[in-house]
């Protein structure tokens, strides 16, 4: 067995981060991309962008909603970031089946039609649940490897025992070395992100990881645990008894100065037009890191003001808070691009890791004289992942462009195309197992697609950058430029690699007849680490 | 205040960092940190991290000032990470830009 406790936990960080990583790669990259979620939604429905501030009034969508779902809704309302409306709602008798969703022009109250797309919820979901699969399913999967990564970070900072010494240490061009260097600097410098997008990923899936204390307390009940915790109260029966609605502005402009002066971020109808009709007004995500339920309930009829729900105990506000700090929607431009910066580095941290994995073993690979099945498949992971990824939600955002707009099924024909690309890339590294060829041309290829993008966005959308950048509509352009310079990174990288492509067989040969390697391939992480 | 956060985040950090011998060596050349020089440039750089902390959350609250202030520190120091890996020296010229930041703020 490994002797010793630093090298023990190297083992662990070795093996937990490897069998997870690709993963907790995907994770981390679409859970980046989801800091972005609305505009992200908005740049793929771009002929539906409202472009300036939010229309001040809900009630040109609240009254179009009273004739769409007489049962109750709820309203998102627009803000600094979505500048739509978006409503859902459930018909009434028609059970799982009934879900309907809207999305409404906020000065009309109209639909808006705009393209069938997934739009950032996309990447969202496959962030925690994954895709192809129930969700359920995705979540325990996610979670599985969330606790993985939570064992690598805690692992990883027992074995890299020189974490201040090489704290600013990054050597490049010194093959494992700097592989050992950027993969220590992107999770050291980074830490505290990882640490809390890690533990509080997995509080938001905690009641699903860990039910064990709310099916004591509440047999048969998560309905009654929930509203105790997030202090909901049952919603009435309608009276039968017709009554206008009451005027909204009124009660979002009150419920706004209750909480002195933050917006509201949803508002939700119960029976609009009956006597027993409520109002409940849900305070947004402005001012708070918690998302823990805010809510102050009206009377429908009247407006009279009935409680004011949520903000019960101390467990719910933490729970609260883990959880907004997790989605991070608190956040304004700068701190969202700082948490977006720090998830970047958590997934060159997961990516590095790999790729760490694969030099070593190859150094003991050539020394040996083979290449062993264990390597071969994790090469190909390692390709279809870090490069693959990428290159395919880049071709997602390129698919939404490209599908014509009346395509049947073709939100789902995004995301099919999305997987189809993956799948060929994963093919393709499959094919090129071993050189750093596969590496270049994916590379090439997410740079090509991720530089692409602007010019296509400008061939088939009115607001492309020539539109956006003079117009300072930075929710559009934003997503043009990241994207571009993305893949101009990628672009880059396949760039630096091509020319590179002597290097290693030069290095092969050296170890080939007996130079000292730079490191003795049967050490293991933790000893190569010093 | 964002900006002279980062900076003054990004000063500190060099400061800390040139307190060690082999940074030390990347931008003066001499492995050795002469005794006293390494106490001051030790003290200054957490004297600075420590006025990095304070401008974020005077200017973003005690809990949005926090989060911004760890966000920067991850920011200055891949930075600094990167630039001392190629280009010691400037890394090191950088580390004077809170002096512009704060006269551009005074302006």
């Amino acid at each position: 067995m490994k002797t010793g406790f630093r090298q023990s936990m190297a083992w662990l960080h070795t093996w937990s981060g490897l069998l997870a990583g690709w993963i907790l790669f995907a994770v981390f990259l679409t859970g980046t991309a989801s800091y972005f979620r609305p505009e992200i939604t908005a740049w793929m429905r771009s002929e539906a962008y409202r472009a300036g501030p939010p229309t001040p009034s809900a009630q040109p969508m609240v009254d179009a909603l009273a004739r769409m779902a007489p049962g109750g809704f709820t309203l998102l309302l627009p803000d600094g970031r979505e500048t739509l409306g978006n409503a859902y709602w459930r018909e009434s008798g028609a059970g799982r089946r009934g879900f309907r969703e809207a999305i409404l022009d906020p000065a009309t109250g109209e639909l808006v039609a705009g393209r069938e797309t997934r739009g950032g919820e996309f990447f969202f979901r496959l962030h925690f649940q994954l895709h192809y699969m129930s969700p359920l399913w995705g979540r325990w999967i996610v979670s599985f490897c969330a606790m993985m990564m939570l064992v690598a970070i805690i692992s990883g900072i027992v074995t890299h025992k020189r974490i201040f010494a090489d704290f600013f240490t990054f050597r490049p061009r010194k093959g494992q070395r700097s592989w050992i260097d950027a993969h220590a600097a992107v999770a050291t410098l980074a830490l505290p992100y990882h640490a809390m997008i890690t533990f509080t990923g997995l509080v938001t899936l905690m009641l699903m990881l860990m039910p064990w204390g709310m099916q004591v307390a509440y047999p048969g009940d998560p309905r009654g645990f929930s509203n105790e915790v997030f202090g909901r109260a049952a919603a009435g029966r309608p009276s039968g008894r017709p009554a206008p609605l009451v005027p909204v502005d009124p009660l979002l402009a009150e419920a706004s100065r209750i909480w002195g002066g933050a917006p509201a971020g949803r508002i939700a109808v119960s029976h609009p037009g009956d006597a027993a009709a409520r109002v409940e007004v849900l305070r947004g995500p402005e001012g708070r890191l918690s998302n823990q339920r805010d809510a102050v309930i009206f009377d429908g009829v009247t407006g009279a003001l009935i409680a004011r729900e949520g903000m019960t105990s101390g467990a719910a506000a933490t729970h609260g808070t883990m959880y907004g700090l997790h989605l991070g929607r608190f956040a304004g431009p700068v701190l969202r691009a700082l948490f977006f910066l720090s998830a970047l580095a958590g997934t060159a941290m997961v990516g590095t890791g790999l790729v760490l994995w694969a030099v070593k073993e190859r150094q003991a690979a050539a020394k040996a004289g083979r290449i062993g099945f264990g390597l071969g498949l994790v090469e190909v992971l390692n390709l279809a992942t870090i490069a693959g990824l990428p290159a395919a939600m880049a071709a997602f955002l390129c698919l939404n462009r490209l599908l014509p707009a009346g395509l049947a099924g073709r939100a789902d024909w995004e995301v099919n195309g999305f997987f189809m690309v993956w799948g060929t890339l994963l093919l393709h590294a499959a094919l090129r197992l071993g050189g750093r060829r596969g590496w270049v041309e994916q590379f090439a290829l997410a740079g090509l697609l991720g530089l692409g993008l602007p010019v296509l966005n400008a061939l088939t959308s009115p607001w492309h950058l020539g539109v956006t950048l003079p117009a300072g509509e930075w929710r559009l352009a934003g997503l043009d430029l990241i994207v571009a310079a993305l893949g101009a990174l990628l672009g880059g990288a396949a760039i630096l690699l091509a020319r590179r492509q002597d290097l290693p067989a030069r290095k092969v040969r050296k170890m080939a007849h007996g130079a000292a390697p730079a490191v003795p391939p049967t050490m293991r992480h933790g000893q190569a680490a010093e | 205040m964002t900006t002279l956060a980062l900076a003054l985040a990004y000063a500190g950090f060099t400061g800390l960092c040139l307190a060690m011998e082999r940074h030390h060596e990347q931008v003066f050349g001499t492995r050795r940190v002469p005794p006293m020089r390494g106490s001051l440039f030790r003290g200054a750089g957490w004297l600075l991290l420590v006025i990095s902390l304070l401008v974020s959350v005077l200017g973003a609250g005690p809990v949005l000032g926090i989060l911004l202030w760890a966000g920067l520190l991850t920011a200055a120091a891949l930075l600094l990470a990167l630039l001392l890996a190629f280009t010691p020296r400037a890394a090191a010229a950088v580390a004077l830009s809170p002096f512009p930041v704060a006269l551009l703020l005074m302006l």
